[in-house]
């Protein structure tokens, strides 16, 4: 950084050295015409170039705008050799003298970034920089006139190769004409730069875009004036207002970098009052929208619980991607994350402003945050109580249809066999009458089996008489596949998270026997924190999605009954864990 | 002359144990379906005299395959079975076309002989 101060103050030095030979030149001359005016304004325009541009420079070393606006200056300077009495100098000075004019424009139409974004601006500036070096050349070499219309004796054009001088002004001629082009396009092009400029940009962009329209507008004037061949009072005084403009420009960029700061200031002051005042508007986006100048202004808020952000109704949203022409900006609260602003990346040039907007807007983000989170959490109430319905609606219509197909069926099959077996002993066939009683006996056993499962996946007795460890080793010796138990809490927890954790398990292992294609499986339950936290991780196929299942689906809902929340993680060939976080109250 | 029976139902046991116990009492089971397409078509194919059809079934119910089956002249008679109550169903029954109704616990050959 010191190294670049110090250069950009040399190139400032190096500006001063130039203004100093150009008043030496002007005031030696003999045939510059207006040589107080010019020793004074000449150097004044041409530093306050290099002045405001090497200022920019310094402020932004990585755009390039500084650099072309210190180069107007040094082009300006080098322009000013045309008033040398040295026929050498004053030819060069001439032949480059329209230069400062091409790289002004290149710099008005680049303006802010300093680069030519669009193919249209390129190709105008390419054209520009031909038209001032090349289309040009020919008029010197055949020794065209370059005395511009100097009283005074002007030297001799020593780029002449022959005397040509009809054939020279044909070449002077088109270049005026290349050059009327050349600035209706930028005309054009200055006119599309404001119009696809957002609100914020407009604001930073005024003072410069109309001074610089105004000295292409005049300029252009001033060289179709010439090539209709119009009076030439009409040239001059177009000439003299584009001259004004020109001088004008590094102050319209100072007063743009003022008028910025200042309504910086402002934005802020209003926002304040606007926030502070109890009968304003209550919509905090629109507040900060006017504060920042720009409408597309979105407001989010952070929900910590959920690890994402919310709009104000609540709705989980995604931040917008680099390069998509929205930029962001967190708003922190006393080292914590409130909320984001997204807003215009043009804003993102001005990221002091939007950080003194956000500060001064936290109070009030925090307290919309609050609502957007209430707002959220009131939703997925509202979504997980109905599914909780569903579910036990399901579950309800699952026991009816277990009932009938097994229990029930049992017992109609054994009082068929028993009906039989009586018919068989009236008719004396005690024999068959015995078989008949043992097929009813096998039937009784496995309908009492039956319902004993049933009724422990509605609540299993073991749970509350013994515990969680006991049920889940009960869970554990049932299952399909070897299950190893890990750490178990060591006192009883709260009912509710007792039978969470049971069916979390209990879903899992059913899950793992159904669709893992596991060798074991392992169970842990601990206590952290406040939390219980369940996993039961198999060494199976992986790639469970819970979104499908109703089973994971049901439990979910049941732990966020309880404010707990069910992770599954499950990468394909890498096993399932299934891992739930249960509040213990 | 011994009456033939067709007996649909999808628990095999129920099968099994409504086999031995009709045999027991001088039906003639030709043949068991364990849905209602397949109950249909046996139907077509045996010519049975009797089918003792279950309402719940995989595909089809009870009501329906006994509509399709009593819908032609010469038709099967066909009495339904349920575990359930036949209170359950209530003028179900009456409007499928069947004989009547016979709840699974109280199956035996007098039940059915009275529907007949």
């Amino acid at each position: 950084m010191l190294g670049l101060r110090r250069a950009l103050l040399v190139l400032f030095a190096l500006g001063i050295l130039f203004a100093g030979l150009d008043v030496a030149l002007v005031l030696s001359s003999n045939h510059e015409d207006q040589k107080v005016a010019t020793a004074i304004l000449g150097p004044l325009i041409g530093l306050s170039f290099i002045g405001t541009g090497v200022f920019a420079w310094w402020r932004r070393p990585l755009n390039r705008f500084g650099l072309l606006m210190t180069g107007v200056g040094f082009a300006w300077f080098l322009a000013g050799l045309a008033d040398s009495n040295n026929a050498t100098v004053y030819t060069l000075g001439s032949y480059v003298a329209p230069l400062y004019l091409v790289i002004v424009i290149q710099m008005v139409l680049a303006f802010p970034t300093g680069r030519l974004e669009t193919l249209g601006q390129r190709v105008t500036i390419a054209a520009a920089y031909l038209d001032a070096l090349l289309v040009r050349l020919p008029f010197f070499l055949l020794g065209g006139d370059i005395s511009n219309g100097a009283s005074g004796r002007t030297p001799e054009n020593v780029f002449a190769i022959t005397d040509a001088p009809d054939l020279a002004e044909v070449f002077d001629y088109t270049s005026m004409f290349v050059a009327v082009v050349v600035l209706i396009a930028s005309l054009v092009l200055l006119v599309r730069k404001r119009n696809a400029a957002t609100l914020p940009q407009r604001r930073a962009l005024a003072p410069m875009l109309w001074t610089g329209f105004a000295l292409v507008a005049f300029l252009g004037l001033a060289f179709l004036f010439d090539v209709l061949g119009l009076p030439n009072e009409m040239a001059d005084v177009a000439s003299l207002l584009a001259l004004v403009a020109f001088a004008v420009l590094p102050f319209a960029f100072l007063a743009g970098l003022v008028r910025s700061r200042y309504s910086r200031a402002g934005a802020v002051g209003e926002l304040i009052e606007r926030l502070n005042n109890p009968e304003a508007d209550r919509s905090l986006g629109l507040a900060l929208a006017d504060a920042l100048g720009d409408r597309s202004l979105k407001l989010v808020y952070w929900r910590p619980s959920a690890g994402h952000y919310v709009t104000y109704d609540g709705r989980a949203v995604e931040l917008p991607a680099p390069g998509s022409g929205r930029a962001v900006t967190e708003v922190e609260r006393e080292g914590i994350r409130v909320g984001a602003i997204i807003h215009d990346a043009s804003l993102a040039d001005e990221p002091d402003l939007v950080r003194a907007v956000a500060a001064s807007a936290a109070l009030a983000l925090e307290n919309e945050r609050l609502e957007a989170e209430l707002r959220a959490r009131l939703d997925e109430l509202q979504t997980s109580r109905s599914r909780l319905v569903e579910v036990s609606m399901f579950e309800r219509r699952r026991l009816e249809r277990d009932l009938h197909d097994g229990a029930q069926q049992r017992l109609v099959a054994l009082s068929l066999q028993l009906g039989l077996a009586q018919r068989r002993l009236q008719d004396g066939d005690d024999r068959s009458a015995g078989a008949l009683l043992d097929a009813a006996r096998d039937e009784l056993g496995r309908a009492l089996e039956e319902l004993r499962e049933l009724a422990r996946g509605i609540h299993p007795a073991v749970l509350t008489d013994r515990g969680l460890e006991a049920a889940i080793e009960a869970l554990a010796e049932r299952a399909a596949l070897p299950v190893s138990l890990g750490e178990m809490p060591a006192e009883r927890l709260p009912p509710p998270v007792e039978a969470a954790a049971y069916f979390v398990v209990a879903e899992a292992l059913t899950n793992v026997t159904k669709y893992a294609k596991a060798s074991q499986a392992e169970v842990r339950i601990a206590r952290n924190g406040g939390y219980a936290v369940v996993e039961v991780h198999d060494d199976g196929v992986g790639g469970a999605d819970p979104a499908t299942g109703t089973g994971l689906r049901g439990l979910a809902d049941r732990l966020a009954a309880l404010d707990g929340r069910l992770e599954v993680h499950s990468p394909p060939g890498e096993g399932t864990t299934v891992r739930a976080e249960v509040p213990c109250g | 002359m011994v009456t033939t029976v067709l007996i649909v139902d999808d628990h095999p046991t129920f099968r099994a144990t409504a086999r031995m116990l009709l045999e027991a009492e001088g039906y003639d089971v030709i043949g068991e379906a364990p849905d209602g397409t397949t109950a249909i078509t046996e139907t077509h194919r045996l010519h049975p005299d009797l089918v003792l059809l279950d309402i719940n079934l995989p595909d089809l119910n009870g009501f329906q395959v006994a509509e399709q089956i009593t819908a032609n002249d010469g038709a099967p008679a066909v009495v339904l079975t349920s575990s359930r109550d036949s209170s359950d169903f209530g003028p179900l029954v009456s409007g499928s076309g069947a004989r009547g109704f016979i709840s699974k616990g109280d199956l035996s050959g007098a039940a059915i002989a009275k529907l007949l």
